[in-house]
């Protein structure tokens, strides 16, 4: 009779376990989420990244049910920032910013330990393309005077960009404009650009469009990159040979379950379609994104590509 | 602009302002937690308010840091955020000599004086005041960081070699990470977390914080605590009457604060440093100076605090933020869909000048603020040091973590410290080290972008022409020399005495 009661017990608490870790399966897998998201952005609190956060933030809550908590890890061009991601618990509780190609760019360092091609990808929200810039009393009103100028005395134009990545990209238009110029690097984002551009002490600058709509009452924007005009730059020419575009979104550590992406892919394009979101990003000089998974993914892997 | 003053001063705005104002307090106290940090944690909180009141309670909290932080720098030789490193220099002196209330008033009402000056500059000069700013190119700049680090002369104690050398330990720790210009790694011998560069808070911290705990402990079966320290009745008036006795020193020094807060990127670190560095400069007997002098105190306070609404112009005039937390205060606008620059003055003017009067007002309500809590922070004194030293060890942890929620910077800032304690026992003052580090990342970038630009218009034409260009050199060639003579001096008195 003893034995047998304490098979009975046994066989309860077996079927005990095995109810609740099912239970606890569950909520993993079906009800997420059910505790808050850290939301990591890697550059500094009131730049770019932190705006889309923040504009992002309310939809995602909603969305979701559950909070969403943003965190600051900054340093190495983003690196800092990305590298954390990467070794965070792939369970969907710790998203991050993700700007291409600084992703990209940022992983070839030595020692940064990921790839752009571990993360899960949510999707991309909004873009900018490249943009030449001169102060508002410059001599040089078009791109055809700039770079008439710029033929005259090779070298003596100075045109200003932010670090390393600048450097590659003004050369790539440098190269199709055929002229030869002075490149003068600039630390500490584009803050730093708009007072030299301001104060006329470098020829032009050259960093994302929308930094051209929202400073329109300093520079007057040369040629963007792409092949259409730019909604908030109106007249400003395009060069299609330029291909000079930075893009934000949203991604997840290596390894997070398909479902989760799905998921946080759903809340995401809700919490971007939002009325108050596309306006704000229209009137600030950005292309509004929409992506589904499979398109954010064949984005990337074409990124990737490119920047290899 | 009086329609602006009316809103300021209506309940809704004074009330989230002394909100904003109380958590700065705070936020300034505490060694670690900045006044980016603090602004950008009341963000969100302030989107549930209307504009207006939202950014007038972070402006609130943004003044009011720029002087509880003088708070640890005068009571436990730890600035709460870097623009307080000069505070530290008398302030601390000050507490030692058993002058803890004066040392806390002085900087309480001079940060009143300096805010008030700042706001007004913001609400009456701004347009004249950005176009010289924006005179400032990099080679301009270069020559600003070199001349501030002529203060080391000032600090230097015994040896000017190890004054020196300390600084370019400071410099070199500053260049730390991937470089500036052409994204090389430079020291970080492979070890990630150094690619972003040491922060310069959880480095500031070591530098001043942690020496201070050691040599408490060391200290221990000498001294139980800090300082004597015992109320005195009357030092609020005594001390206001000290500061008010020099208004040469008060316009000199807000006018520098102010100034030099407009330039984007200097901030009120800077402006403190040059302000304390002409302290002693213009007065009549620089041996006091370090010593626990009262108008050390003043000099650094009034500039950092006269900085931070001077840091809104730019902000204002050119949609470009003259500080970190004038960035985070832009991005809080920009998130409103409202374009931070010129326009404003256009679409929404009655904003702009109405943030103005707020920070005017912040500057009364800080000195109130600062008054009433004082009392109750010089009690610090009265701790037993066997339970200040951990205490101070644990906020300076806590810091150095917070600014960056990782863990690396908190070995960082131990390592540091460690290294600080003993250059320290070998005669090293912390002051040039601290100094280097602040300085670092202002002189580098703009030296490279400088050398960049004179790659097209020549070497000479770049770093030794315009009228800026000249002053600062012959500034700095000033300072040099006046240091030298004076030390030459002494050390001729000490040989005939």
């Amino acid at each position: 009779m003893k034995i047998k009661l304490e098979t009975i017990f046994k066989g309860a608490l077996a079927t005990f376990v095995g109810m609740s870790m099912a239970f606890t399966a569950n909520i993993a897998f079906a009800d997420y989420p059910e505790k808050d998201i850290t939301f990591i952005v890697p550059y500094s609190p009131g730049g770019g990244s932190d705006q889309m956060a923040r504009r992002l933030q309310p939809g995602l809550e909603k969305a979701l049910g559950v909070n969403v908590r943003i965190v600051y890890k900054t340093g190495g061009g983003g690196a800092v920032g990305f590298s954390e991601l990467h070794r965070s618990k792939p369970d969907g509780y710790t998203i991050s910013n993700v700007v291409v190609p600084n992703v990209i760019l940022s992983s070839k360092g030595d020692g940064v330990g990921y790839k752009p091609g571990d993360f899960e990808y949510i999707g991309m929200t909004e873009s900018a393309v490249g943009a030449l810039m001169v102060p508002k009393d410059s001599p040089y009103k078009s791109l055809d005077a700039f770079v008439a100028a710029a033929k005259e005395k090779p070298g003596m134009l100075t045109v200003a960009g932010v670090g390393g990545t600048g450097a590659d990209r003004w050369g790539a238009l440098a190269d199709i404009l055929g002229i030869e110029t002075t490149y003068v690097p600039v630390s500490g984002g584009v803050g730093k650009m708009m007072p030299m551009l301001a104060g006329s002490h470098v020829d032009a600058g050259m960093t994302a469009s929308n930094h051209a709509t929202k400073h329109s009452s300093i520079v007057d924007a040369l040629v963007v990159a792409g092949t259409q005009e730019v909604g908030t730059l109106k007249g400003v020419p395009f060069e299609p040979e330029w291909s000079y575009v930075t893009t934000w979104g949203i991604m997840a550590p290596p390894g997070t379950p398909a479902d989760i992406v799905a998921t946080l892919n759903a809340a995401l394009n809700e919490a971007a379609s939002d009325p108050s979101v596309a306006d704000t990003l229209g009137k600030a000089g950005y292309n509004t994104i929409i992506q589904t998974i499979d398109e954010v993914n064949a984005f990337m892997d074409a990124q990737i590509k490119a920047y290899e | 602009m009086i329609e602006a003053l009316f809103i300021a001063l209506s309940p809704s705005y004074l009330m989230y302002m002394t909100i904003g104002i109380l958590l700065g307090l705070i936020v300034g106290t505490l060694p670690g937690l900045t006044a980016t940090m603090g602004t950008a944690l009341l963000v969100p909180f302030t989107f549930a308010l209307p504009t207006g009141e939202g950014i007038a309670m972070l402006g609130g909290l943004y003044v009011c840091a720029m002087f509880s932080d003088a708070i640890p720098a005068c009571l436990v030789n730890t600035p709460g955020t870097p623009a307080a490193m000069a505070t530290a220099f008398d302030g601390h002196p000050m507490v030692k000599q058993g002058r803890g209330q004066e040392a806390i008033v002085a900087a309480c009402f001079s940060s009143a004086l300096g805010t008030m000056f700042g706001a007004a500059c913001y609400l009456l000069l701004a347009w004249p005041m950005i176009s010289i700013a924006l005179k400032f190119g990099p080679p301009e700049f270069f020559w600003l960081g070199i001349f501030a680090l002529t203060i080391i002369g000032s600090l230097a104690g015994d040896s000017i070699l190890k004054g020196l050398a300390g600084g370019a330990i400071g410099l070199l720790i500053s260049c730390i990470g991937i470089s500036h210009a052409t994204e090389l790694n430079r020291f970080t011998m492979n070890i990630p977390e150094l690619r972003g560069g040491v922060s310069l808070v959880a480095a500031l911290i070591g530098v001043f914080a942690v020496p201070q705990v050691l040599s408490m402990v060391l200290g221990l079966r000498k001294q139980e605590y800090i300082a004597e320290y015992r109320a005195e009745k009357g030092v609020i008036l005594k001390t206001m009457i000290k500061v008010l006795s020099k208004p040469i020193h008060f316009l000199r020094s807000a006018s520098i604060g102010s100034f030099i807060g407009i330039l984007p990127g200097a901030g009120s670190p800077i402006a403190a440093i040059v302000s304390y560095n002409e302290a002693v400069r213009w007065s009549k007997d620089k041996t006091k100076f370090g010593k626990g002098n009262i108008h050390g105190v003043t000099a650094s306070e009034i500039a950092n605090n006269s900085a931070a609404p001077a840091a809104m112009i730019p902000l204002v005039t050119l949609g470009v933020p003259g500080s970190s937390p004038a960035a985070v205060i832009a991005g809080a606008l920009m998130l409103r869909g409202l374009n931070p620059g010129p326009e404003l003055f256009a679409t929404d003017g009655v904003l702009v000048y109405s943030f103005g009067w707020s920070m005017f007002i912040a500057g009364i309500v800080v000195f109130f603020v600062g008054l009433l809590a004082t009392p109750l922070l010089v009690k610090v004194i009265k701790i037993p040091l066997r339970l200040l030293a951990p205490l101070i060890m644990f906020l300076a942890i806590i810091g150095a973590y917070a600014i960056r929620n990782n863990i690396f910077d908190v070995y960082l800032m131990l390592a540091i410290g460690i290294f600080v304690f003993l250059a320290r026992r070998l005669g090293f003052h912390p002051g040039p080290i601290g100094l280097g580090f602040i300085l670092g990342p202002i002189i580098e970038p703009s030296l490279v972008q400088a050398l960049y630009i004179s790659d097209a218009v020549g070497v000479q034409k770049i770093f030794f022409s315009g009228t800026i260009n000249i002053t600062l050199i012959s500034l700095s060639i000033l300072s040099i020399t006046a240091v030298a003579l004076s030390r030459f001096k002494a050390r001729r008195a000490a040989k005939l005495a």
